[in-house]
């Protein structure tokens, strides 16, 4: 009896396979003659949709750059999907931002590493740059956002050139003053969010968001910031913390909060209510882009136009 | 050759995966504890948390660790609060996950709360990715980890079902008849949980919670539908695993969404179809012959 | 921790009003769903339509366009209740049972949603950001406008609950019944289905799943403990799960970093875990107790038909017997012995004092009906049932003491006063019965 078993399922399997060579055939057909259509540009893949721009502007038209995860996707709970992977096959190089903002992918995208030009657009900062988020003797996990400190962003514009260059080395003028442009106009836009931040008195410097994303934000253009929700969105938020948000903007005279564009508001409005029940009504300022540009097409589908809409966003609601 | 090879090594390890949980469903379904997937998918949480604070690394083998523990764990209170408790089966679960869950919650939330270690980051993987996670080349044909490890996988749970067939028909059959005649029901049914508990944990860890908690359950359903002959039934769940695998993927293709998604979605229609369509057990023949 | 409990109870913290109403509305909902739906055997139906909301919300923000709550809202509520008519169904027409039916509807519409929102993630729509997470609450951030909904929903449930209590006991427990009386089980079934569903859909959305399942389960499993009675039943889940609620609040307060929600599974499972013990009757201690008192009973009994037989014997009623020799004739523990000749002295059942122990009257009377019924049974076993003589002493030990005077009464008029039991022992009896 056992014995029918076995072979039947070996039977269904050897007949599944035949299956798979049969439709496998056709599709390697198909895709060849697609692959031969574009064959001329080189395929970029991204992950995030900050780093496609950030290749966007360095390539220009010598590649075509596809970013996997789309405006207002949330990069922490990315589902792929057959695409995608079809994409990270097709592609002559990917870029990814590393430091498990990927989760689990990350772990695979190392592992293609080995076959194919996959890099973290991260790779060259030095762990002192970044922000540690767990405690000594735990294994370091570290804040992911790094693309909100701008100046910090700009250094991995190199890293970048250096890694296309190796694709193709005749691209190594065009990529490389392509790039120093890119990195002067991160500079000026660093030194831009500078003043903006600078412009809100002191005492009114306090960022509350919806989740831990500015931490490199606060860092670098001096502003503290207070949030609700921890890397995780898995992970709650007690009433504590609730409360205590609220004693935070209520005693600091804080005049807005702000949503952003990949948490559900919902959370932020608990503070928002509490402080409006204790006589100091906070505003609802957004949402603000922490983890993917705006609409595509719109001024806020770019990385500059990303980081100029939040820094004025701020600097107004602060005010 | 590039593509076809991403089509099949999705398709096998689905179909991998499909049929090690449809024969573990099979006894599942039988014994009412269909459940109990879901229940460690949630359950597994405090398990990973612990290990890595013990261990202070995230790696594979230390998630994976953490979450058979409490696999076996929950399987193992469940089974407290059910016999010694008098709690009902399907409300032991309930109370099981949802403590176990809150549990590995609160642990993160009070360290520090900014770890990234939810299951669903370090513990679920996704089916899409596996033709990229190269284990090893054979003949300069690369073959992916998870198809090393599932098939193993499926070897060990078909070995075991195999050896222990006797034991966990009866236990699930006649569990009276079972005892009468000697046969530990509590230990066949520890020595479920234990297989379940593996095969769960082991495809979170390449395909996701999703895949591996519907395949535990439709295919089996599907075929409890199709035929009263057990092995006939195995056999059967196997099979519409498989038919799952492959359309579903297929579908994804189409659709350009997420493959789990899209094969659980298939399973439905084939259970649909059965619960139609089926020749004794279905609503049609029902109807037809009132 | 003092500071924390008089502010936390003096509800001057908005926040906290919000947090503890909300929960306990929320709480008080869902344990009258939940008794219903744990007495159905469905306790995971709560996990099961949390899942099966996805592809609604999925599809609702398709046709929308944008991330409309009220359109979501709508959206997870026709979701949740066709998956609950579809759970129906299978359970109804084929043989699947409860669990597994909830299983299929869990995944495959789940998968389904999957499917749909990776579908979303490839149109570009920038508000789709979330869109999973949109259900999924999390209870420290309940606020004032919140109260309206859930207020208004446990009103609803509580009403329905009380105006139709016995169509829907009766179709929880005894459909069949139901049906025969003419009472139109489906629609009501139908009635139950989907308050149960409304309190899910807008219990998850304040709360998030894992919160919802527990409180639809535990504290119906809890109050279970305590009573079979339906109603009250569902007044003390109601206020376990009040309890509960204001516990998890407290404890979410009173430190930082401690997620409300699951606190208050926490102190939930805690709760069930005690009545689970403690519970009169149906808890561990009481059975075990009852369990204790009923060995010490038969092993008194024990002692009591040891000192007839030695009376028997020897024909001697007026001589004390020691320990030493009745442990000579039973392999018993001196301690226990002692003990039980202490309590039946205490039931004036034997006299003496130590070690030295003989019958009262009444004690041989009891005595004597325990060796009687065993004598009596024996004889039962070995002429009515064709049990071999060798066979029927170690079945008579247990019986002796389980066979009450009714049945004794009918065996004696069964058997026709018989006067010697298999092994050629003479049966007493007492004189009034002669």
């Amino acid at each position: 009896m056992f014995a029918i078993k076995k072979c039947a399922w070996l039977c269904s399997c050897l007949l599944v396979l035949c299956l798979f060579a049969c439709q496998g055939e056709q599709k390697a057909d198909k895709t060849e003659t697609a692959g031969a259509k574009t064959e001329k540009k080189p395929l970029i893949v991204t992950t995030t949709s900050m780093i496609g721009d950030m290749l966007r502007n360095i390539v220009k038209d010598k590649a075509e750059v596809i970013s996997l995860m789309g405006p207002g996707v949330d990069p922490h709970y990315f589902k792929a999907s057959q695409g995608d992977l079809k994409r990270i096959r097709e592609a002559d190089m990917v870029f990814y931002n590393g430091i498990f903002l990927e989760g689990k992918m990350e772990a695979i995208l190392e592992k293609l590493a080995k076959s194919k030009p996959v890099y973290a657009v991260t790779e060259e900062l030095g762990k002192e740059q970044l922000i540690q988020m767990t405690e000594d003797g735990l294994e370091k996990q570290y804040d992911p956002h790094v693309w909100l400190d701008t100046k910090l962003w700009a250094s991995c514009i190199e890293v970048v050139a250096n890694r296309l260059i190796e694709l193709d080395p005749s691209w190594k003028a065009e990529i490389g003053s392509n790039a120093a442009a890119l990195y002067k106009t991160y500079m000026g836009l660093h030194k831009e969010v500078k003043t903006e931040i600078n412009s809100i008195p002191e005492a009114s410097r306090i960022l509350v968001t919806s989740h831990d994303a500015f931490n490199y934000f606060s860092r670098s253009y001096g502003i503290d910031v207070a949030a609700l929700q921890g890397v995780s969105t898995v992970t709650e938020f007690g009433l504590k913390d609730v409360t205590n948000l609220v004693d935070l903007i209520v005693s600091k005279n804080v005049k807005a909060v702000f949503v952003e564009s990949s948490v559900d508001p919902k959370h932020l409005n608990a503070v928002v209510e509490g402080c409006k029940k204790r006589d100091h009504p906070v505003a609802v300022r957004g949402p603000l882009l922490s983890d993917a540009l705006g609409e595509d097409g719109s001024s806020e589908g770019t990385y500059e136009g990303m980081i100029r809409f939040n820094a004025k966003t701020i600097s107004e609601g602060l005010k | 050759m590039d593509f076809w090879f991403n089509d099949f090594w999705i398709i096998l390890c689905g179909s991998l995966v499909a049929m090690s949980c449809a024969i573990l469903g099979c006894f599942l379904i039988l014994r009412k504890m269909a459940m109990v997937g879901d229940a460690i998918s949630h359950s597994v949480l405090p398990g990973i948390v612990v290990a890595f604070f013990l261990s202070g690394s995230l790696s594979s083998w230390t998630v994976m660790l953490g979450a058979t523990s409490l696999g076996l764990l929950t399987t193992f209170i469940i089974e407290m609060l059910n016999k010694r408790g008098g709690v009902q089966a399907d409300a032991a679960i309930g109370l099981t996950f949802t403590f176990l869950f809150a549990v590995g919650v609160i642990l993160i939330a009070a360290n520090s709360g900014n770890l990234h270690i939810d299951q669903d980051c370090v513990l679920h993987g996704e089916i899409a990715y596996i033709p990229l996670d190269i284990g090893t080349t054979i003949a300069g044909i690369e073959i992916p980890r998870q198809a090393i490890i599932l098939s193993v996988l499926f070897f060990v749970i078909s070995t075991l079902v195999y050896l222990g067939y006797r034991g966990l028909f009866l236990t699930t059959f006649d569990p009276e008849y079972a005892d009468a005649i000697g046969v530990k029901t509590t230990t066949w049914h520890y020595l479920l949980m234990a297989a379940v508990s593996l095969a769960t944990v082991v495809s979170f860890e390449s395909v996701g919670a999703i895949l591996v908690v519907a395949f535990l359950i439709v295919p089996a359903a599907t075929a409890y539908l199709l035929t009263d002959h057990f092995p006939s039934m195995l056999l059967l769940s196997c099979v519409v695993g498989i038919l799952s695998s492959f359309t579903g993927y297929y579908l994804a293709v189409y659709l350009d969404g997420s493959i789990a998604g899209a094969i659980s979605t298939m399973m439905g229609v084939f259970f649909s179809l059965a619960f139609l369509f089926a020749p004794k057990h279905g609503y049609l023949a029902k109807r037809l012959s009132t | 921790m003092l500071r924390s409990f008089i502010e936390f109870f003096s509800f001057s913290d908005p926040n906290v009003v919000y947090v503890v109403v909300g929960t306990l509305l929320i709480g008080a909902s869902s344990s009258i769903v939940g008794c219903f739906t744990v007495l159905r055997k469905r306790s995971l139906v709560g996990d099961a339509i949390a899942h099966a909301v996805l592809p609604g919300v999925c599809l609702a923000f398709l046709l929308h366009g944008e991330k409309d709550p009220l359109i979501l809202l709508l959206g997870a509520f026709i979701s949740g209740w066709i998956s609950i008519i579809v759970i129906d169904l299978i359970v109804e027409n084929t043989r699947i049972k409860t669990d597994a039916a909830l299983g299929i509807v869990l995944s495959v519409f789940f998968g389904l949603g999957i499917l749909l929102l990776t579908h979303i993630q490839k149109t570009g729509n920038a508000s789709q950001s979330g869109l999973d997470s949109f259900l999924f609450g999390k209870a420290a951030s309940i606020v004032g406008a919140d109260l309206y909904t859930f207020g208004a929903v446990a009103v609803l449930l509580m009403v329905a609950v009380f105006a139709f209590f016995r169509e829907f006991t009766l179709i929880s427990f005894d459909p069949n019944y139901a049906q025969s009386i003419g009472m139109p089980v489906k629609w009501y079934q139908l009635v139950l289905s989907s308050l149960t569903v409304l309190a899910v859909t807008v219990g998850i959305q304040a709360v998030g799943v894992v919160l919802m399942a527990a409180l639809l389960i535990t504290p119906a499993v809890a109050a279970r403990f305590w009573t079979h009675r339906l109603w009250l039943m569902i007044v003390l889940a109601a206020l376990i799960g009040a309890i509960a609620n204001v516990s998890g609040a407290f404890i979410s307060y009173a430190a930082p970093r401690m997620p409300t929600g699951p606190w208050i599974i926490v102190v939930l499972t805690f709760l069930a875990m005690f009545s689970m013990f403690f519970a009169p009757q149906r808890g561990f201690l009481s059975k075990w107790r009852k369990a204790r008192s009923s060995k010490a009973r038969i092993f008194e009994e024990n002692v009591l038909k040891l000192l007839y037989q030695l009376e028997e014997k020897d024909g001697n009623k007026k001589v004390d017997r020691s320990i030493q020799e009745m442990l000579k004739r039973r392999d018993w523990k001196h301690s226990e012995v002692k003990a039980a000749l202490k309590r039946l002295d205490r039931r004036a059942l034997v006299t003496g004092q130590s070690e030295n122990w003989r019958l009262s009257q009444e004690g041989r009377m009891e005595g004597q009906r325990i060796v009687r019924i065993h004598r009596l049974w024996e004889l039962y076993l070995t002429t009515v049932m064709k049990v071999a003589p060798d066979h029927v002493h170690e079945t008579a030990e247990v019986m002796e003491h389980i066979i009450n005077p009714p049945l004794e009464k009918k065996l004696m008029r069964l058997l026709n006063k018989p006067e010697r039991d298999p092994h050629d022992s003479p049966i007493p009896y007492a004189e009034d019965d002669i």
